[in-house]
């Protein structure tokens, strides 16, 4: 990668490891940096081990894998919708997944068979989108977006009658859940694997991804094949989207606003953008959680209203300043 | 011979081990089975416990062990000490930090007030979790002595679930041949919302007396509307309100004359924290219920 690519690169990195060093210090229970460092080298209190490593880390990394899925997932699909109001659930997969999770939380389920009832929602509603949209004429984007589009709003009217018709003391979990909730997270690695795969995998495919975000004509003139790079891009943003849905919910805005937020600061090169909307969504969602988790302590918010309030202004402010 | 007695010393040496072994661990260890069948055993009876709901908070009191809570949750202001005890956040979603740090040795959750992800996440930091859902009278007593044995405090537990047991049945005898009077309770107010006669409140209603006239509906707490309450015409329309106040959830009522319970002024409130917990409170406002009733049967 060329330097002026990198720079921008590292001072996000750092950025990220500013985020999750203030989250894994900062909590309802005071531990000081010196001991969560302790804790680090494998020292320190049995309440603090704890704390930090059972609690505060696996939060803190399942948020910055959320918060980076969610982002690149969300800059593909601007580039594949050629829509700047795409978002990685345009298209009717957080609806699937949370139609999927509603429905083990009112049969009474919890922790993995929520995720795993999520990620199976998540599947269908890509795979029903993928086929109506192919259905028998030809594909376009804006066939994609409207059967996306239609897809949600089916799914949107399924939700509403499930929670109408909920037990009132399971309407708590689903609304947070429905609302974005990263502690219904477990294991943060498999998120962070694909995270770490898919930004390696796209990072070469940025020269193509920059020709198709011009339109198809163009791409396909320049001998991008665009068709199949459009479905590699569709498959590729569903999964990391429900991968992102099954941790931690339907998170609202980060998919939407970093893309945008960093293509204002850097341009749009794809081959920057992707990598940086992963380092980006991943420390907005850190900062997002550990203020939703400290705000109104022990009372805990769902990220997902931080995340909006944090995410507004700031876009706001850069749109206002730009031009 | 010295081969016996090297036997008899190895026998001696493996026995006395294996009581030492376990005595420490029987004399003291105490256990229960939790309302989903999981059986819960402690090496020594609970010192600190976190109760995760406000009824839970009640029923540890009320099985003595009032002085070993280090954590409630939101809405425990019952009794009065539990006001004092630290908060670990809404019982919907709790601040485990904050409930780490205290260092329970016993926690009591909520079978369906607590998301099962959370009591799973405590149990995986490897915190004994006793789940509980009273959904009867004797379940009531029967979950006062089981958290009195986990507390070893079985002395006042046992006595409290049986004043409670000897009360309710009292309440019982004193109406098993009352006149029936149709009855409608009303949980919420919008939306319009009763119970079943699944629900605790709803066998105070047979308790006392009374028919519940959605006591035959599927759901446990039904929602409903004002068409079917003035369609099945009660005689009498209990209601609880949010806090001590209710004033329009029955004048709403008095728009209606052509209700029974409206013509016959039968329109009473029943203090909610009284009925709607499943603790020993539940006496007391059972008898104010089943009072209702009676003053209802005497306008006739």
């Amino acid at each position: 990668m060329s330097r002026p690519l990198l720079k921008p690169l590292l001072v996000l990195a750092f950025a990220c490891l500013a985020a999750m060093v203030l989250s894994v210090g900062t909590g309802s229970v005071s531990v000081s940096p010196g001991q969560v460092l302790a804790v680090l080298l494998g020292e320190g209190s049995n309440l603090q081990q704890t704390l930090v490593l059972e609690l505060r880390l696996p939060r803190t990394l399942s948020a910055f894998a959320t918060g980076g899925l969610l982002a690149v997932a969300g800059a593909l699909m601007q580039v594949l919708l050629r829509n700047p109001l795409a978002d990685p659930y345009v298209l009717g997969l957080s609806g699937g997944a949370a139609v999927g999770a509603l429905l083990a939380m009112l049969a009474g389920l919890g922790g993995l068979l929520v995720s795993g009832s999520a990620f199976a929602g998540a599947l269908l509603s890509t795979l029903m989108v993928f086929g109506l949209a192919h259905g028998t004429g030809s594909w376009t984007p804006s066939r994609l977006l409207l059967t996306g589009v239609v897809v949600a709003a089916g799914w949107g009217a399924v939700i509403t009658l499930m929670l109408a018709v909920s037990p009132a003391q399971r309407l708590p979990g689903m609304l947070y859940w429905l609302m974005g909730d990263v502690s219904y997270a477990r294991s943060p690695w498999p998120a962070l694997g694909l995270l770490f795969l898919v930004c390696l995998l796209v990072v070469p495919l940025g020269r193509s991804l920059n020709v198709l975000a011009r339109g198809p004509m163009q791409a396909a003139a320049l001998g991008v094949s665009v068709r199949p790079l459009e479905w590699m891009i569709y498959i590729l943003a569903s999964l990391l989207t429900a991968t992102a849905v099954t941790m931690a919910g339907s998170i609202g805005f980060v998919g939407l606003v970093v893309p945008h937020m960093l293509r204002l600061v850097l341009g749009n090169d794809q081959r920057l953008i992707l990598p940086a909307c992963a380092l980006a969504g991943g420390a907005l969602l850190v900062l997002a959680d550990t203020l939703a988790r400290v705000v109104i302590a022990p009372e805990q918010l769902p990220v997902g209203v931080i995340t909006a309030l944090l995410g507004v202004p700031t876009f706001l402010y850069l749109l206002y300043r730009s031009r | 011979m010295l081969m016996f007695s090297s036997r008899l010393t190895v026998a001696v040496v493996i026995t006395t081990a294996l009581l030492g072994w376990q005595r420490p661990a029987q004399a003291d260890s105490v256990c229960a089975t939790d309302d989903t069948g999981a059986k819960i055993c402690l090496d020594q009876p609970a010192n600190r416990i976190a109760a995760l709901s406000p009824g839970a908070t009640e029923l540890v009191w009320a099985a003595g062990a009032g002085d070993k809570v280090v954590a409630v949750v939101s809405y425990s202001d019952y009794p009065e000490a539990a006001k004092d005890v630290v908060s670990v956040g809404s019982h919907t979603r709790m601040d485990l930090e904050r409930l780490i740090e205290l260092q329970p040795d016993l926690v009591i959750g909520w079978v369906t007030g607590n998301p099962p992800e959370q009591l799973e996440a405590i149990r995986d930091l490897g915190l004994p979790v006793f789940s509980i859902e009273p959904r009867t009278f004797e379940a009531v007593s029967h979950t006062i002595e089981r958290l009195a044995t986990l507390a070893g405090t079985e002395d006042a537990g046992f006595a409290e679930a049986e004043r409670f047991r000897q009360g309710i049945a009292e309440v019982s005898r004193q109406y098993q041949n009352a006149e029936p009077v149709p009855v409608f309770y009303q949980v919420w107010d919008q939306p319009l919302m009763t119970v079943n006669n699944e629900h605790l409140i709803g066998k105070v209603i047979t308790l006392c007396g009374g028919v519940n006239v959605f006591g035959e509906l599927e759901r446990l707490v039904p929602r409903i509307s004002a068409e079917a309450v003035i369609g099945a015409n009660p005689e009498a329309i209990l209601a609880g309100g949010m806090g001590e106040e209710n004033r329009h959830w029955l004048t709403r009522w008095e728009e209606f004359p052509g209700i029974e319970a409206t013509a016959r002024s039968n329109l009473y409130f029943i203090p909610p924290s009284l009925v709607q917990r499943p603790t020993p409170r539940m006496l007391e406002g059972s008898r104010l219920f089943c009072e209702k009733l009676d003053t209802a049967r005497g306008k006739r």
